[in-house]
């Protein structure tokens, strides 16, 4: 790596420490024992853009789950600043693949959730920093409207918006944009990596896509599958800011595609396989 | 036939369906009316110009307004639609008092499922018309079997879809609120409660209709006053013209509170609203 800020971080304790993670669950229909991830460790430094790539079923979402203090491990540890994670926390938010908004709240009263699920909307100012997150994520004009009135682009901003209005150390996003349309997907990356550029914050980010995955991941953590495991961590070493169109012709960008490729080809025939 | 069937479903992409998709509430209203009127027209012209069915049997439109007029001059008609309307609304404002209750009871724990359940399954499958003399020797001649039979007509519809919106709630949305932090009390309150409110509406609704129904079943057999009553008096004396006015006022009660029901959901629950169709 050559960014500064990186090593900097690097020499401090990690934000996010994974140590020999296994989940597994007994499936009442078969009464067979599932192992979803098996032996994972990871540490994640403050201000880390971490993406997690793999293809469906190796495990990434179980693996978020758990930091995201929604899945038990089954052995191992993950710590969160330093502290066992025994559920889900304050200092960790989600942004669902399914966007997960309530249908019955407006824009405005979605971004307010975790606030006042977290009892914060009783100090002055938290109106001016839900206003300030729907502005943030383009989304100013639609404070009033109905999730099911907006685009799933623009539900995925309000989820967005969500996570961001809380303040937390971590993002956890699940394939946020698996379920954008093609078009908005490639303006949203960008968004994305302004936004986080912009806040600083520690993101874990499960993705499917190669592209994805290089143009925003400060490193990339390759899950394979059955049992779900890391296959490898690759730093992208790409210079920040980027965007879609300046990484397109990058050499590092395209060596880094063409490794990729290889190694979830190999991943997505195993797995077409074995079901 | 052959060419309508393979254009397949017209759901409002093109042609008529488009057209009838785009209207505007007026413009809706407007072509209910027509339908209406080209119904009635058609039935006065089958049965009261050509005279090709026996009035007695089905009298035309003009015969039952005039049965209408002669109900409302006999002075029979008020005091029994005050005694239907009583005893309809008592009965519903029972139901929905015990059904909502234990349908979220129902829908958030298993136990109560697997025990209540069965229960409100069987009872809801028995034909109202089978408690109908069970009624009689409960609650007397009065009132009292007509809101008994209402109130079980429009129980269980609530309960059950109560109960089924309290289980289906979106496991997305469930998790969401975990995420952000919702204490067990805060998840019920502002994830599992609203997201049932469609689903307690639509048993609002097939309820309104069944307490119609058991309403009339009650009234019908052997009771002195009620709207039901009302029809079979005058179906006994061949006054078929007065029983159609009696069971188009019943007709309209039942589609007038199914619209209250649905005013009353676009008022407490406006996201529900549906894009037009």
């Amino acid at each position: 790596m050559t960014t500064t800020s990186i090593e900097r971080n690097e020499a401090g304790a990690p934000l996010i420490s994974v140590r020999d993670l296994s989940v597994s669950y007994d499936v009442a229909r078969t009464g067979k024992r599932l192992t979803a991830i098996e032996g994972v460790d990871l540490d994640v430094h403050e201000g880390e853009f971490i993406t997690v790539l793999g293809p469906s079923g190796c495990g990434k979402t179980t693996f978020m789950n758990v930091v995201a203090g929604l899945v038990k491990p089954t052995t191992g540890t993950v710590l969160v600043g330093g502290s066992p994670v025994t559920g889900p926390g304050p200092d960790r938010a989600v942004v669902f693949q399914d966007y997960a908004l309530l249908p019955w709240r407006t824009v405005f009263d979605n971004v307010k959730f975790g606030l006042e699920m977290q009892k914060e909307l009783k100090g002055a100012g938290w109106r001016e920093r839900v206003q300030e997150a729907i502005e943030l994520v383009g989304l100013a004009g639609f404070e009033q409207s109905y999730p099911r009135e907006l685009s799933g682009g623009m539900q995925q901003r309000v989820g967005l918006a969500r996570a961001v209005v809380a303040e937390p150390r971590i993002l956890l996003m699940d394939e946020p944009l698996g379920a954008v349309d093609a078009l908005t997907r490639e303006v949203m990356r960008d968004e994305i990596e302004k936004l986080m550029a912009a806040t600083g914050k520690t993101v874990l980010f499960i993705t499917h896509s190669i592209e994805e995955a290089i143009l925003l991941g400060d490193r990339i953590v390759v899950f394979k599958s059955h049992p779900g495991a890391i296959k490898e961590i690759i730093e992208t070493g790409l210079e920040r800011p980027r965007s879609e169109r300046s990484i397109q012709h990058d050499p590092r960008f395209l060596e880094l595609r063409d490794h990729l490729w290889d190694a979830l080809q190999g991943e997505a025939t195993a797995a077409a396989v074995s079901k | 036939m052959s060419a309508f069937l393979a254009a397949g479903p017209n759901l409002g992409r093109g042609g008529i369906g488009a057209w009838l998709a785009g209207l505007s509430p007026a413009g809706k209203a407007g072509v209910l009316a027509i339908e209406v009127v080209v119904m009635l027209v058609v039935w006065q012209l089958v049965v009261g110009v050509f005279g090709w069915i026996n009035p007695v049997f089905l009298p035309p439109p003009t015969a039952i307004a005039q049965g209408f007029v002669e109900l409302v001059a006999g002075g029979t008609l008020w005091p029994n639609m005050l005694i239907s309307a009583q005893a309809w609304l008592i009965g519903f404002a029972i139901a929905a008092v015990i059904a909502i209750p234990v349908g979220l009871l129902m829908g958030s724990s298993l136990p109560m499922d697997r025990v209540v359940g069965p229960i409100a399954w069987t009872i809801y499958a028995t034909p109202t018309i089978a408690y109908q003399p069970l009624a009689k020797a409960w609650f007397g001649f009065g009132i009292g079997p007509v809101i008994f039979l209402v109130a079980v007509s429009a129980l269980f519809p609530i309960l059950l879809n109560v109960a089924a919106g309290m289980r289906t709630t979106n496991a997305s949305i469930i998790r969401a609120g975990k995420v952000y932090g919702a204490s067990r009390t805060q998840l019920y309150r502002s994830v599992y409660l609203p997201s049932t409110v469609p689903f307690l509406f639509a048993g609002l609704r097939q309820a309104v209709v069944l307490a119609t129904i058991g309403m009339v079943v009650a009234e019908l057999a052997g009771s002195a006053s009620g709207m039901g009553a009302l029809i079979i008096k005058a179906a006994n004396t061949y006054q078929t013209d007065q029983a159609f006015a009696a069971i188009a006022i019943v007709v309209a009660w039942s589609v007038g509170m199914t619209q209250v029901v649905t005013l009353v959901e676009r008022w407490a629950a406006p996201w529900t609203r549906k894009g037009r169709r």
